[in-house]
């Protein structure tokens, strides 16, 4: 058990989750924001390790679902997060013993923290697919079996909803539509499992990944070295893990729209170098796929983040605007992503793609 | 020869003030003062100069623009600020994360810090999601007064879609504290209500200040006889009257660079390139496009606070014609340490002991200033080393600015352009304007003015047309009204905000017209895709 101490420490988190996020996830700033509100005040988020959790302990995922535009408007209500705590013990009939956050990319990260920061209840260093995904039921809870309802959400205004869906497809969505009812913001608590089933499901140390992430990025621009360098080597050194950079360049063109409830597009890349040489990186509310002049070099599940090439700060896709100079990292992903049971729900089959999965590492040759 | 029919435009830096006189297109003089602690002072300094020049009458000044990094200064500097009393009217939303959640200590102690929240707000669909409570607003206030606070900032959830929740709550201060500054949040920021209540802080808090140098201008134009009307500019580089910037002190924050920028455009006739000042300490790049600067994509902080404002994207760097050159193992550098204003001074060519980035200019020939003779002992190795250093930096600038290999011409414009003497790579030729050591100046004369519309229409009752005729009108006859010319004024932008996921046909739109100011010349001050 370890307590998060500093501020420092949340908005390292906040910037290795976006590089987890590969483009989608949500913005962390808000959700960091209240967790360094609540460290201000002397509560702490504590964490544990998936080793130190009880097989019969009770774990419940806790996540914000919504649009991005509506959380900076209405932020995050401590009352409400204390309430969904609340409601979640009585419903469930038990205590909860600790907290695991359903994505580790992006604003999801954050939100078990300060659930964590209000109550003392530990979050456990893991998640439920060491990045982000547009939809619940690729995650390493549902593959694995672990059911996403029943579950309860809940918005500011006092309104509760409690969902027990067919399937976890099925789970996705129902929330949304309570979603956009309750005003397009609303948290949930999903995703009950035993300390045994989180063992089992989850993507190990993914909190301490994403601090790590964050501090060596940090270091190297305080202490002025490459940041890249610094940054390909940490992720390198990873076990069972491989990162390249795929490309320096500008953004010449970001194309987006929304459809079918997804946001889709492709954000397009230019050489300074020499204007023939474009990359290309398609996304659906994740990055997916990247090409350059066309080859495929990185598909998902396998990672890919678009950072400021001065600052190496990693961006959203929201972020991203034509005329930005950036570099693009891909990284392979968590191996238990790239299990056959997972690749069937992530890989590029799974998002429109007529092919198989190809490490990036194999891929980019 | 008595000129007739001229435009005074100012630009007060951190370092110096310049001004120009304009008659037409033609810049018929210009000059550059230090700026002076009491701002209003090197103001007539230069506009006394100005006036010292032959054939020019203060009654031949039809119009003064001022273009001021005076209140953005203040703020940075956490100086003659007023204590804000902040309201959030947003609960029960978003109370982990009070007002001032993000701001470096030292700048909301400069403020002093003092929030409420009380309970009221609106969904992103316009249904409130609570009444707004007066009894606790009316608390609030009582206590901020009790405080000794009189500049109130409110910001609501969602206020951009519903601007009257806040404008309800300022009513109810303005009764209650007769005399204080209120600054809504939906009138300086868009969605997302940190930056935009940010905003509306910062402004609240230079609300005093601006009351007193804006009045302290007039007065100075006044003892020089110019009864001209006064236009301050804002950060788009369109003009606003006094009364708006005395509101809204905020809306100046990055007038410097765009006049600059607009300035370069006007004395070049280009519309698209790069534009780099450069002044005693930094040099500035900006990126042309269409006549106006390019801004920049992510939100912006303002002495380390949050905003949305668009500023400008201007890269800048340590390199200026004040620029210490040193070397240091065996390597040349210019900056980016600066003896900065006291280069008359310092500089070895004016007699002084540093070795600056303006000796090298005059050494190697291609500048006249001071006297050369005092440079007998720099080596013709050393000046080309440090002209390599600083044509590369230069050329690194402009290489991060641009967002294509294609070669755009360089516009140079600023005091230290004479640091400039070699072509540089990425850019396809360089253009140095006349009166190009004073662009920021003509740029705040040749600003046009702006009026606005942002209304809440119902298409279903009116039609869409109908709407939009109205809004286009009305932000039409607010720009005459700001002083635009009628007839020459343009609608430049139009949005429609649609309440999404709501049974109703409520739409918000927002338009901007542009026009040059009405002054019976004949003149066309639009430049460029504008």
């Amino acid at each position: 058990m370890r307590t998060i101490k500093s501020e420092q420490d949340i908005h390292d988190m906040a910037r290795g989750a976006v590089l987890l996020g590969t483009g989608g996830g949500g913005d962390p700033y808000v959700g960091g924001l209240f967790v360094c509100e609540q460290i201000r005040k002397g509560r702490h988020p504590r964490l544990c390790s998936l080793d130190e959790l009880a097989d019969d302990a009770f774990v419940l995922s806790i996540a914000g679902i919504g649009s991005p535009t509506v959380i900076v408007e209405q932020l995050i209500s401590e009352q409400t997060l204390a309430r969904l705590l609340g409601r979640a013990e009585s419903f469930f009939g038990c205590r909860i013993d600790a907290l695991i956050s359903a994505e580790i990319g992006g604003a999801n990260s954050v939100f078990p923290l300060a659930l964590s920061a209000i109550s003392g209840i530990p979050v456990v260093d893991a998640d439920g697919v060491g990045r982000a995904v547009p939809q619940l039921e690729m995650t390493t809870f549902s593959i694995y079996g672990i059911r996403a309802t029943p579950g309860i959400l809940m918005d500011d205004i006092g309104n509760v909803v409690t969902v027990d869906a067919a399937s976890d497809r099925k789970a996705e969505d129902l929330c949304r539509a309570i979603t956009t009812a309750m005003g397009s913001l609303s948290f949930s608590a999903i995703y009950p499992m035993t300390g045994a089933q989180a063992k089992q499901a989850a993507v190990r140390d993914t909190l301490d990944l994403s601090l790590q992430i964050g501090r060596v990025i940090r270091n190297a621009r305080d202490g002025s070295s490459d940041v890249f360098a610094a940054l390909l080597g940490y992720l390198n050194a990873l076990p069972g893990r491989e990162a390249y950079e795929l490309f320096d360049g500008k953004i010449i063109d970001v194309a987006h729209e929304t459809r079918g409830g997804w946001h889709w597009g492709v954000v397009t890349m230019q050489s300074p170098h020499s204007p023939d040489d474009i990359f290309t990186v398609q996304f659906r509310n994740e990055f997916i796929a990247a090409r350059r002049n066309g080859k495929l070099v990185t598909m998902v599940p396998d990672l890919i983040t678009i950072l400021d090439r001065e600052s190496a700060e990693p961006l959203t896709g929201e972020m991203l605007s034509y005329g930005q100079r950036v570099k693009v990292i891909g990284l392979s992903a968590d191996p238990m992503l790239v299990r056959p049971e997972s690749l069937e729900v992530l890989g590029p089959r799974a998002f429109g793609m007529d092919c198989d999965y190809i490490p990036v590492g194999r891929c980019m040759v | 020869m008595r000129l007739e029919r001229l435009r005074l435009g100012i630009d007060v830096g951190g370092t110096n003030t310049d001004a120009v006189l304009m008659q037409g297109n033609q810049v018929v003089g210009a000059v550059k003062r230090f700026t002076t602690g009491d701002v209003s002072d090197g103001v007539v300094n230069a506009v006394r100069a100005l006036l010292a020049l032959d054939g020019v009458q203060p009654s031949a000044i039809e119009a003064v623009m001022i273009g001021t990094t005076q209140f953005v200064n203040a703020f940075i500097q956490r100086r003659d600020l007023a204590p804000v009393a902040a309201i959030r009217i947003g609960l029960p939303t978003g109370d982990g994360i009070p007002p001032f959640c993000d701001w470096p200590a030292d700048a909301r102690a400069a403020v002093g810090g003092r929030y409420w929240m009380i309970r009221g707000g609106a969904h992103h669909d316009g249904q409130e999601f609570a009444e707004l409570d007066m009894d606790a607003l009316a608390t609030a206030v009582q206590d901020a007064r009790s405080n000794g606070i009189d500049c109130f900032a409110l910001s609501a959830t969602f206020a951009p879609v519903r601007p009257d929740i806040e404008e309800r709550a300022a009513r109810l201060v303005r009764e209650l504290a007769p005399g204080a500054h209120v600054t809504c949040s939906a009138q300086v920021g868009g969605l997302g209500i940190l930056d935009r209540e940010n905003a509306a802080i910062i402004n609240a808090s230079l609300a005093p200040l601006a009351v007193r140098v804006i009045g302290a201008l007039r007065t100075a134009f006044d003892t020089l006889s110019i009864h001209a009307p006064l236009f301050i500019s804002q950060n788009d580089g369109t003009l606003i009257s006094t009364a708006m910037a005395t509101e809204y002190p905020i809306l100046t924050c990055s007038a410097g660079p765009t006049n600059s920028i607009r300035g370069a455009a006007f004395l070049s006739g280009l519309t698209d390139a790069i534009v780099a000042d450069i002044g005693g300490t930094t040099t500035d790049i900006g990126f042309l496009r269409n006549g106006f600067p390019r801004e920049t994509a992510s939100p912006d902080r303002i002495g380390g606070v949050r905003t949305n404002f668009r500023m400008p994207d201007v890269l800048s760097i340590g390199l200026g014609g004040g620029s210490h050159v040193t070397e240091v193992d065996g390597r040349v550098r210019a900056g980016p340490r600066s003896v900065g204003y006291r280069l008359q001074t310092e500089g070895l060519v004016f007699g002084g002991s540093t070795l600056t980035a303006t000796d090298i200019a005059v050494r190697s020939g291609h500048a006249e200033v001071g006297d050369p003779t005092l440079l007998a002992g720099v080596t013709d190795e050393l000046v080309n080393h440090a002209l390599d250093d600083m044509h590369a930096q230069i050329e690194e600038a402009i290489d991060q600015i641009k967002v294509s290999a294609a070669p755009l011409p360089l516009i140079l414009v600023g005091g230290g352009s004479i640091l400039v003497s070699r072509s540089l790579k990425g850019t396809s030729k360089t253009i140095r304007p006349e009166n190009a050591s004073v662009a920021n100046a003509v740029g705040a004369a040749i600003a046009l003015v702006s009026g606005r519309a942002d209304r809440m229409f119902d298409y279903g009752k009116i039609g869409r047309e109908a709407a939009l005729k109205e809004a286009r009108a009305e932000a039409v006859a607010a720009a005459v009204s700001a002083g635009a010319e009628a007839g020459e004024v343009e609608v430049v932008d139009v949005q429609e905000l649609k309440l999404t996921h709501m049974e109703s046909t409520m739409m918000q739109v927002k338009v901007r017209a542009v026009g040059p100011l009405a002054l019976g010349s004949g003149l066309r001050l639009a430049v460029g895709g504008q």
